[in-house]
């Protein structure tokens, strides 16, 4: 069986020029990076999670529709919560939410993203988003979050100002962006979400960022295992 | 080289030698050490020359505050030598200098001060009468400026990484002064994160320097019991070396240290600056070891270095009398003391005491009228004393004192730049003969000597005060009252200027100028301070007036018969101290997007252009073939097939039982009975009436529209939608789209038979999916959208997917258009094939005012629904005659291509080049398919009939004639995006 | 640079948001004089006070309204739009007496 690469599925990432992964995974019908080079003493990582599944609902009947499908609607807009199966629902206006897969789950658990799409969805005041394809997912992890942002963002997203399960949706190095505070393998880590269009520009924008703080590129598994 | 005992030399490293070479010389410092204070320890005192004479100029703040110490680096000019730290090699000589900066063969200049008042080059070479040469500034320019010039820019230099960063605090203290120091402590510890500004390496600001005691004890025992304060607080962060340059609107702070720009946010922002000690006005005041009394403290005490032999202290406040105290324990003769107040203004007897038991001579209401100098004004040799008799007058005789170093000590000035650049307001103290601050906006306070509190322990109480403020506003207070401050100590003398009748008595160092130039700037009717800066440069140097902007003010309100608070000082702008353009830039943010077919154009070899922030293919080939490109490109869309990536388009989608109403609300068109499965064109006006965005419509479903926009206009327009929905709470969901889905336009006589080898699940025959209609399928696997439309004037199919399977998309059209000889076309070439078919593009070919009728796109409007956004605007309009019209044009067969119009060209009423102006060029380009330069350009309302000659206007002024012509030029009928 | 509260964001720098203009009554369309109209879409008040803005904060999409006093540029509080607009707005023909559609 030949070696999986980023062309193998016709289901593509928004940034996958810029990466210098070798190896790739299937996961959701596209190809996701599983490890790049780690140097160890790397202490901040910058992973391409565009590929995995999510989805959105906005509308009067939006939280009713997650909720009937065992979902937890956060309190107020832009907070985050993780559900029992480890989706984050992300609440961006008192009736839009987003719903990002698991990033640490067996194949099996990313069906659950395309269910909210295709079975209950309500006729009405429930109309489904299209962040899969309006959206490139990035996910930064390890230390110094708040201060890789401080110089792309100018609202302090330390972690005093900014706590877990916090969403600000803002500006940073000039283009929109949704960044969430939540936690990866028990650690802090943001997931951005930009204009997919700009998500090169971003991948660089975050990589220079990093260089001060030895930040590298890396896969999803090697996250999850590390 | 040798230097004063320990403790003497905070900042400086007796066990590491560093060599440097200033002006081809070696010279050895110690690790610490500013090349100010290294070529000072070593004698060396001549450090630069100035602007306009060329005259010697040496340390006068030895803190960066003055332009006395500008210095060329290898690479970098006008670097401060009193600011820059040496380092193993450095190397640097004078600037502003013709031959050495030791004999430099342009100080001449200053014998001929006489004959070049303010203005004088300016004036004089501007427009030289009987000069041949008609310009003659253009000519004596570069002369001037080498004259008085500043350093060299190395136009070799490599780029470095400069930086910038957020950061947000409760409280940032600006200046670790005992002030700030007391405000930072205060502040963090009721809990607030607390940012502390300094701009010297070391914290504590005057306590490093300054002597406020006889025994000279108290500020190293205060600054270390202050500084252990900070260290042991976890909430204090310190940035030393860093300039607060600017205060902008709710505490925003552009903080530089190194290579980084800090855009600080603050909650409160206690400003404790400081002030700038003054100077006093005599002649040759200039001269190479006559500073600043802070200067030659900041010598002995941050540096180790004897600032003199013999000193002569010129003071109008006690701190001249420390001064004195301080050189006398380190081992320079103290000549004499000259305090410019009378006797009875001196209200401490115990410093004369202490005076007189150290046997230094007091001559107090005397000032220095004049300095003395060695051969070539290289450094002063004395000063003659005369006895005060008025405000700036002294007796016809004095007395000669001998001395190699002459300390200052007029007053203070506050540093009152950002306070003023917040809005604050200066006020002037007739009784303190000093500035004061105030009317400055919430959540900013000022403290310390910037708040006109001059004795030590009002200092640190006046910290405390506005620290406790500051900590009221944002709730951590902890009840502590607000201590009150009180400050009786005088510390400005009232008139420090005594102007000479030969001159050379400056007021501004930077820019030479002399109290006559301002008195005489006064006098040629520039009576506001603004004029009188502008007029004659005061203030405008590199130390930006820190010690040229009192005595102005007080030159100008004498010299106007106002007060000081009427003549105010001029306008304090950001930035505080110079700045780099590097730091300004900072890593550079240009966001650019990119469609998931980028890499395929590059991989095709197109020549990307941008459009708003995207990257778009032009054509495809190399930039000096653009012609042969899009002629090829053309033929063959009309010809074979064609693929352009028009995933740039912007896409809306409307959702919910209101879509159709919005969409007849907002577009100009009717909406509700649009069928599902059809398209529609759809033109969107402003309520002024006039197109501002068009699109095509696809009913997807009774409730759901997909609607593009033009790729610059979709974001304006969903904008706009949200905002009217905002308003008329219509039941519809407005989603932007636009990065949603990846699309292409395959168009060419065989775009049907390559779709055909990938769809099979839709019936792609005419019949069943006829020009204009909308339909849902899959491309191999891929989720699609088609349209099919007829911009470009053949049979053409716009495919949409979602993004994630763009790239996808394109490599299996391009495959299987193999077959069907499929060549890519850029947007050039677009423009090109719409140009033919009359296609407008909306900002192309339509301006600011165009309204539908202009554009003949009457047939796209209904007016008789009830309402638009534009309907009432263009039912006005089209009440009125109307005054032009776009039409097509075609100039002769035989008209040389390269002399083809240009859009903006205008288009005039007559055949004389002066006639009326009646329109202009919109768009022109050569067709390759009708063989003959075709165009759009508005034009008159009486010459809009087919038939007739139109003239155009070109570069060259000539005029050229153009046929109106019937749109389309090509395809007529509109048969072949029917097939 | 200046801090604007968002009501959906919370303090945000000016820079993330766009001015959208005074929020202004329409006159009705359909019966108001030409000279009115031309009012209502070219002519601003730009007084010396309090006005009421539309503002954009771009990164959310969000429409909300502003009172600022346009001398000192105090923000002097900010909603959402609903507390102004909270029906429904339908616009009738002249000679119609039902809604459309």
């Amino acid at each position: 069986m030949p070696a999986i690469t980023p062309q193998t599925f016709k289901k593509r990432s928004f940034v996958y020029h810029k990466l210098s992964a070798k190896h790739y995974t299937e996961i959701a019908g596209a190809a996701v990076s599983i490890h790049s080079v780690v140097e160890p003493q790397a202490t901040v990582s910058l992973c391409d999670l565009s590929n995995l599944p999510r989805t959105g609902f906005r509308g009067l009947k939006a939280a009713q529709h997650l909720l009937s499908v065992g979902l937890p609607i956060p309190a107020k807009p832009n907070q985050a919560e993780k559900s029992a199966n480890g989706e984050l629902v992300l609440r961006l206006s008192q009736k839009e939410f987003w719903i990002l897969a698991n990033t640490n789950c067996e194949q099996s658990g990313y069906s659950k993203i395309d269910n909210l799409l295709n079975t209950t969805v309500p006729k009405e005041q429930c109309f489904a988003l299209y962040c899969q394809d309006s959206h490139a997912w990035l996910l930064l992890t390890g230390e110094y979050l708040g201060k890789i942002m401080a110089k792309l963002c100018g609202v302090d997203l330390s972690s005093e100002a900014f706590p877990l399960g916090s969403i600000a949706q803002t500006s940073a190095g000039r283009i929109n962006i949704i960044v969430v505070h939540h936690h990866f393998n028990g650690q802090p880590c943001f997931s951005l979400l930009c204009d997919s269009a700009a998500a090169e520009y971003l991948w660089d924008s975050l990589c220079d960022a990093m260089q001060e703080f030895k930040g590298k590129e890396r896969g999803l598994l090697a996250l999850t295992n590390s | 080289m040798s230097r004063l005992n320990s403790p003497a030399g905070l900042l400086i490293n007796r066990r590491r030698r560093i060599s440097f070479c200033f002006e081809g010389k070696q010279f050895e410092g110690l690790a610490g050490d500013t090349l100010a204070s290294a070529l000072a320890a070593n004698d060396q005192w001549l450090m630069s020359r100035s602007f306009k004479y060329h005259r010697p100029r040496g340390p006068l703040t030895m803190a960066g505050q003055d332009a006395n110490t500008l210095v060329q680096l290898e690479g970098e000019p006008n670097v401060l030598a009193d600011k820059i730290e040496i380092a193993k090699g450095l190397i640097a000589t004078g600037q502003n200098c013709n031959g050495s900066l030791a004999d430099d063969s342009d100080a001449f200049l200053g014998h001929f001060s006489r004959f070049m008042p303010v203005g004088f080059y300016y004036r004089s070479f501007y427009k030289m009468p009987f000069s041949k040469y008609k310009d003659s500034w253009k000519y004596w320019e570069p002369t001037i400026r080498r004259k008085a010039g500043l350093g060299e820019l190395d136009l070799t230099f490599k780029p470095q990484y400069y930086d910038k960063e957020y950061l947000f605090y409760d409280v940032v203290v600006v200046g670790s002064g005992p002030a700030g120091l007391s405000a930072a402590i205060t502040s963090a510890e009721a809990g607030a994160r607390v940012l502390l500004v300094e701009e010297q390496p070391i914290l504590g600001g005057s306590l490093t320097y300054h002597r406020f005691d006889q025994e000279g004890l108290v500020a190293d025992v205060l600054r270390v019991r202050l500084l252990a304060e900070v260290a042991q607080n976890q909430r204090i962060k310190v940035f030393t070396k860093a300039s607060c340059n600017g205060w902008f609107t709710d505490n925003y702070l552009p903080v530089i240290q190194g290579n980084r720009m800090f855009k600080v946010r603050a909650k409160e922002c206690i400003v404790a600056s400081g002030s700038f000690e003054q100077h006093v006005v005599f002649r040759n005041n200039d001269l190479p070891g006559i500073m600043m009394s802070s200067a030659a403290m900041r010598l002995m005490k941050h540096y180790a270095v004897k600032p003199g032999q013999s000193a002569v202290v010129l003071t109008g406040n006690d701190d001249g009398y420390f001064t004195a105290l301080e050189l006398d324990d380190q081992g320079t003769d103290v000549a004499a003391v000259i305090d410019m107040r009378e006797n009875k203004d001196i209200h401490s007897n115990e410093l004369k005491t202490i005076l007189a038991d150290r046997k230094i001579d007091l001559f107090t209401g005397h000032t220095v009228y004049e300095a003395m100098a060695s051969k070539g004004n290289k450094k002063v040799i004395g000063v003659e004393v005369r006895a005060i008799t008025g405000q700036g007058t002294v007796n016809n005789k004095g007395f000669k004192i001998a001395c190699d170093l002459v300390c200052m000590s007029a007053g203070y000035m506050p540093v009152y730049q950002l306070l003023c650049q917040a809005g604050a307001q200066l006020s002037y103290d007739d009784v303190a003969s000093e500035f004061s601050l105030n009317k400055l906006p919430a959540h900013l306070h000022i403290a310390g000597s910037v708040n006109a509190t001059h004795a030590l322990s009002a200092v640190l109480t006046d910290g405390k005060r506005a620290a406790i403020i500051a900590l009221n506003n944002i709730g951590l207070a902890l009840d502590q009252p607000v201590p009150n401050v009180e400050c009786q100590r005088k510390v400005n003398f009232h008139w420090p200027i005594f102007s000479h009748p030969k001159g050379k008595d400056f007021v501004d160092f930077d820019e030479d100028l002399q109290a006559k130039d301002i008195v005489n700037a006064t006098r040629l009717g520039y009576r506001d301070i603004q004029l009188v800066k502008r007029f004659s440069t005061v203030g405008m140097g590199p130390s930006q007036g820190r010690h040229s902007a009192l005595p102005t003010a007080r030159l100008v309100a004498d010299s106007t018969d106002r007060n000081m608070t009427q003549t105010g000082v001029t306008t304090a702008r950001p930035p505080f101290s110079p700045e780099k353009l590097a730091h300004l830039a900072g890593r550079i943010f240009t966001p650019y997007r990119r469609t998931t077919m980028h890499r395929r154009h590059l991989a095709l070899g197109a020549k990307m252009m941008p459009a708003g922030n995207w990257q778009r293919p032009a054509f495809y080939g190399h930039e000096k073939d653009r012609d042969q490109c899009m002629h090829r490109e053309s033929v063959q869309v009309r010809t074979k097939v064609g693929i352009i990536d028009v995933s740039t388009l912007g896409g809306i989608e409307l959702r919910g039982p209101d879509s159709a109403e919005f969409m007849n609300r907002i577009f100009c068109y009717t909406f509700l009975k649009q069928p599902v499965g059809k398209t529609r064109y759809a033109v969107l006006t402003n309520e002024q009436g006039v197109v501002i965005d068009d699109g095509v419509s696809c009913r997807i479903s009774d409730e759901h529209f997909y609607v593009t926009a033009t790729t610059s206009g979709v974001d304006n327009v969903y904008r706009d939608m949200m905002r009217w929905n905002t308003q008329w709470r219509l039941d519809v969901d407005i989603t932007n789209v636009t990065s949603a889905f990846s699309a292409v336009n395959l168009a060419g006589p065989d775009a049907r038979k390559v779709l055909e080898l990938l769809v099979k699940d839709t019936d792609l025959s005419p019949e069943a999916f006829p020009y204009l209609a909308y339909r849902e399928g899959q491309v191999v696997d891929i989720p699609a959208r088609f349209l099919r439309v007829g911009f470009v004037g053949e049979l053409a199919y716009e495919i949409h997917v979602p993004s994630r399977y763009g790239e996808a998309l394109w490599d299996v059209l391009l495959e299987a258009g193999r077959a069907f000889d499929i060549r890519p076309f850029g947007i050039e070439t677009q423009r090109l094939l719409r140009l033919e078919k009359g296609h407008i593009i909306v900002s192309q070919d339509t301006d600011s005012m165009s309204h539908p009728a202009e554009l003949s796109l009457d047939w796209a409007v209904n007016r008789k629904k009830p309402f638009f956004v534009g309907r009432r605007s263009i039912d006005i309009l089209q009440a009125q005659p109307q005054t032009r019209k776009l039409v097509g044009f075609k100039l002769a067969k035989d008209f040389n291509i390269d002399d083809k119009p240009k859009e903006g060209h205008l288009v005039l009423a007559d055949n004389h080049l002066t006639s009326k102006i009646t329109g202009n060029i919109t768009s022109c380009e050569f067709s390759p398919t009708l063989d003959m330069i075709i165009g759009l350009a508005f034009v008159g309302i009486h010459q809009c009939a087919v038939g007739n000659t139109v003239y155009i206007k070109v570069d060259s002024g000539a005029l050229i004639l153009a046929d109106v012509v019937k749109l389309p030029f090509y395809d007529p009928d509109n048969l072949r995006q029917q097939i | 640079m200046k801090i604007i509260n968002c009501p959906l964001n919370g303090p945000r720098n000016i820079s993330e948001f766009v001015h959208g203009g005074e929020v202004r009554e329409m006159p009705n369309p359909t019966t108001c004089t030409d000279k009115e109209w031309a009012d209502y879409v070219f002519y601003s008040n730009n007084i010396a006070g309090i006005v009421t803005e539309w503002w954009l904060h771009a990164p959310s999409g969000y429409w909300f309204i502003a009172v600022r006093h346009t001398v000192s540029d105090e923000v002097i509080r900010t909603f959402d739009a609903s507390e102004l607009f909270n029906q429904r707005i339908d616009f009738y023909m002249l000679d119609s007496v039902e809604a459309p559609l």
